[in-house]
């Protein structure tokens, strides 16, 4: 019996080939470099996120909340029309500065990486996509405020053309704004994945079809749509997450008039009401979730990156 | 044909684009230009660089407050440097660890890629409850730190995941043949050939963290950030010192970016040494 | 058993593989190697594109490991050493030089950072690197960029990077490979060249037949996964030991032995190009084994003449002919012809192949 137990463990490492025996070494120092990255995300991405959930079932007090179970915080917040309006509002911007982005965006990535032959050209324009992108988030927030506002750029070009007597009310702190500022700011990752998968196509794959009579419609639809679909979904995919988690563009350029999910969570924080905001993180987590789980169903963003 | 007549209209097209994406920015950069008296608004009521006195402390007592900038620059330059080293080395660990092809390496990958998905207002609130339960106290340094590495790490991976998709393994098995030990063949061949990714990487984690706030916002603490001490100004009134303050931080980042097409520039020579290699 | 071979051959061979196998999920690319590399020898490896050639040398330099079977050196095991022990040398196909080093610093590479016994002494590491460069004709090329050079001076770089560290043996996979037809055999006789003076064992991976012949004091064929011959390059041409070794010679005809007439009715019978005469089909001389075929067209090549048959079967048959001894008749295209040949000069193998 002891003799038997003995033996036992060291067969496998005596059998194991040198083939076996360098793939476990290798396996083993893959897993010890990741790991430092992987119990960094789980301590401080997955563990927080936890707690959102778990915390959302605590109990409010006024000014703390304690860790007694309850569903009062759910409740509270499904009761609640102002807060079912504001998982309407969130879907209802994001949906539309979704389309507005794929609407902007796809022509101009169709001129920078399909229409634009020269290289030098190619790149230079993308970068100028891109300058916006390093400066400060903020600060390309605010430059909405001098633009739309009553007294704003576009209101004082409007009235010096003669087109409108008054200037346009609707234009700052409203949806409106909101809706332009996000459209601007997220353009460029739209634009960046679609530029990126046009350039991809082989340009004699184009002149062949047209060689054979088939109109630039044609061409397409039956070439160009399906090979740039990819890139869509990749600047889709980035898009409704930025969008999804938004508060800053709303609390700038509303006027307080648009309250999306995030605006609520960092208001019920302001007021240390954990519990609650703890709520509202979960039904956007859900919302988030269900939205990159039906986008990676259409696309694998492992082989796109 | 059709597309003949395309061609102008999508430049026109494009050329509108940029006016958008630009316009904004130049709108605002005139302003800061505004007189002491204007408002943030046109008309300008003279030219004058008050603001940006204004904005360095030079402008004597006036009837807008200073933007806290000073202490809050240091700490988010601080910040974005921490951020920029550890989230580099674990980016540079994983991708080098993704070249080996292991089981669960799905998982891995979407584990590190959620980490630039979930929003910051998310993360943010998660940590500030974690270290409410905990007791821990939040700080830009700590909790704030922690979170942007979270943000920024995902972004370094795949970085160096593209520049290890087209590194020749080869030059890695010549120096183990030549008696070089893993060790010194990482540091003496993989690393200065993948420096300029090294480089990429570390400048999107600085650029990212520095303009951060989503996941600083409940876990800073009581010391801002500047982003912070932006974001404060939101709920108040706006004066042509933010927009001041937001052309010094757009030419900083140029010069960010300067620099690094700089010390790539010394590297492309190597670059193009190594392409010759290939082309024979 | 594996002892006593040890104790017989110990002095003479450097390199010693038995029964190496190695697969990738399903696929065997090796399946059981047996490979003998004798000291001071240019041995040269023959395989067809595919054939595990370069899998051989990774599992040789310790890149990969054998699922099954023994490597050894001087009757050292090494195989599961890490391959930085190993003290092998590899020259790639893509010379894989570092990028980002000169010339000499190429060069210094293994002597100034390897794990056992690395030189400290600058001025020795220089004076050992410049003989290197001068072994393989670049004297003062060391302070140039390796993007700044040509590819045959690469290789001569990536040669004299490996011979520099003195290795036991020098593994080269398919080194001409990257080079120009005019280039390839002057290094040819620069490689045969220098190795002689360093004495040390070069194995040599090639997919040319002529390569292996001209380069090779010994020649090995790996076909199928195995070792199908090892034998001096005369040997092997004139006395391949199976199908598989002659078909990559590239100079036999192989076929069925039930197609001839006056033969052994089975196996496979292989007859050099060189050595098969035609005549009208019932005018073959008493005595010659002789088989029909149908002449499909010919080829000039300058000092020797190319004819193509079809046997019965479908099996295309070679024929040279030199210009200067010609003996075969005139030929019409999609005419029949009987081919022949002398009894001793048919190679007879049983077995599939």
């Amino acid at each position: 019996m002891t003799a038997l137990s003995t033996e036992t463990p060291s067969r496998p490492a005596a059998a194991a080939s040198p083939a076996a025996l360098r793939a476990r070494k290798d396996r083993n120092r893959a897993l010890a470099l990741l790991s430092p990255g992987l119990i960094w995300m789980a301590l401080f991405m997955v563990l927080p996120m936890c707690m959102v959930v778990y915390v959302s079932f605590w109990t409010q007090t006024t000014f703390s909340v304690e860790p007694s179970l309850t569903t009062a915080s759910w409740q509270r917040f499904l009761g609640s029309s102002t807060y079912l309006a504001a998982i309407g509002t969130t879907l209802r911007i994001w949906a539309i500065v979704l389309v507005a982005t794929v609407a902007i965006g796809y022509p101009v990535a169709l001129f920078i990486g399909l229409f634009v032959r020269n290289k030098t050209v190619q790149t230079a324009l993308l970068v100028a996509c891109v300058i916006p992108f390093w400066t400060s988030f903020l600060i390309r927030v605010i430059a909405w405020r001098p633009m739309l506002g009553t007294e704003g750029a576009i209101n004082m070009i409007l009235m010096k053309l003669g087109i409108i007597s008054h200037p346009l009310e609707f234009l700052l702190f409203s949806e409106f704004s909101v809706l332009v500022g996000m459209t601007q700011i997220y353009c460029v990752f739209m634009v960046g994945p679609i530029t990126f998968m046009l350039g991809r196509i082989e340009p004699s794959v184009i002149e062949a079809a047209r060689d054979l009579g088939a109109s630039f419609g044609t061409i397409f639809r039956r070439i160009i749509l399906p090979l740039s679909l990819p890139g869509v979904m990749v600047g889709a995919i980035f898009v409704s997450v930025m969008v999804l988690g938004e508060f800053a563009t709303a609390a700038s350029l509303s006027g307080r008039k648009v309250n999306l999910l995030g605006n609520i969570i960092v208001s019920q924080v302001g007021s240390l009401k954990w519990a609650f905001a703890a709520v509202a993180g979960v039904v956007l987590t859900v919302i988030i979730t269900a939205v990159i789980a039906l986008a990676l169903r259409l696309v694998d963003l492992r082989k796109e990156m | 044909m059709q597309s003949r007549a395309l061609r102008p209209v999508l430049a026109t097209y494009t050329a509108l684009f940029l006016l958008f994406l630009y316009g904004p920015m130049i709108v605002l950069a005139i302003l800061s230009f505004q007189g002491p008296e204007g408002g943030p608004q046109f008309p300008i009521q003279e030219w004058s660089v008050y603001w940006y006195k204004h904005l360095l402390g030079f402008a004597g007592t006036s009837r807008v407050s200073q933007l806290p900038v000073g202490d809050s620059l240091l700490r988010s330059i601080a910040l974005a440097f921490m951020t920029t080293v550890v989230s580099t080395v674990l980016g540079v660990m994983s991708a080098e660890a993704f070249r080996t092809r292991f089981k669960g390496s799905g998982p891995a990958f979407y584990l590190i890629i959620l980490g630039m998905m979930v929003p910051g207002v998310l993360v943010g609130l998660g940590m500030a409850l974690l270290s409410n339960t905990l007791g821990l106290s939040r700080a830009w340094w700590s909790t704030s730190f922690v979170l942007h590495v979270v943000y920024t790490y995902p972004f370094a991976f795949l970085v160096m995941l593209a520049i290890f998709n087209r590194f020749d393994r080869s030059v890695e098995e010549a120096s183990l043949s030549l008696g070089v030990s893993p060790a010194q063949t990482f540091r003496r061949v993989t690393f200065p050939i993948i420096f300029p990714g090294v480089l990429s990487a570390m400048l999107f984690s600085f650029t990212l963290s520095y303009d951060e706030f989503a996941r600083t916002l409940f876990t800073a603490g009581r010391a801002l950030t500047l982003p912070l001490a932006i974001y404060g100004t939101f709920s108040v009134e706006i004066h042509p010192n933010i927009f001041a303050f937001g052309v010094l931080t757009t030419l900083f980042s140029f010069t960010l970016l300067v620099v690094y097409g700089l010390l790539m520039k010394r590297f492309t020579a190597r670059a193009a040494r190594f392409h010759g290699q290939e082309e024979s | 058993m594996f002892a006593c071979e040890k104790s017989i051959n110990g002095e003479t061979d450097v390199l010693t593989l038995s029964r190496v196998t190695r697969r990738y999920g399903a696929n065997t690319a090796l399946d059981g190697v047996d490979l003998v590399v004798p000291d001071n020898t240019y041995m040269a490896l023959l395989g067809a594109s595919g054939a595990g050639k370069t899998t051989l040398l990774r599992l040789i330099a310790g890149f990969e490991e054998p699922d099954q079977g023994e490597i050894a050196i001087h009757g050292e095991r090494i195989d599961g050493q890490p391959p930085h022990l190993r003290d092998i040398g590899f020259v790639f196909q893509n010379f894989a030089l570092f990028p980002h080093l000169t010339v000499a610093q190429n060069v210094e590479f293994g002597l100034r950072h390897r794990a056992r016994a690395p030189i400290t002494d600058d001025a020795e590491i220089r004076a050992r690197a410049e003989a290197a460069l001068e072994l393989v004709g670049l004297a003062g090329f060391g302070h140039r960029g390796v993007g700044a050079i040509s590819g045959g001076q690469r290789q001569r770089v990536a040669l004299a990077r490996t011979l520099v560290c003195e290795p036991r043996i020098v593994l080269l996979d398919e080194p001409l490979g990257a080079l120009d037809a005019n280039l390839r055999a002057r290094m040819c006789d620069e490689l045969r060249a220098i190795r002689e003076r360093l004495k040390v064992s070069f194995l040599h991976v090639t997919g040319s037949e002529t390569e292996a012949l001209t380069m090779g004091d010994e020649v090995a064929v790996l076909a199928g996964g195995r070792i199908v011959q090892s034998d001096a390059p005369e040997m092997l041409f004139t006395a391949p030991r199976n199908a598989a070794a002659a078909r990559h010679l590239n100079a036999w005809n192989i076929f069925p032995a039930g197609l001839c007439a006056g033969g052994a009715a089975q196996g496979e019978i292989a007859v050099r190009f060189d050595q098969i005469d035609v005549s009208p089909p019932g005018a073959v001389p008493d005595g010659r084994p002789h088989l029909a075929a149908q002449y499909l067209t010919g080829e000039f090549n300058g000092p020797t003449a190319l004819s193509f048959f079809r046997a019965e079967d479908g099996t295309l048959l070679q024929v040279v002919d030199h210009l200067s001894t010609p003996r075969l008749p005139e030929l019409t295209e999609g005419a029949r012809y009987d081919l022949h040949f002398a009894p001793d000069a048919a190679r007879q193998f049983h077995g599939a192949a």
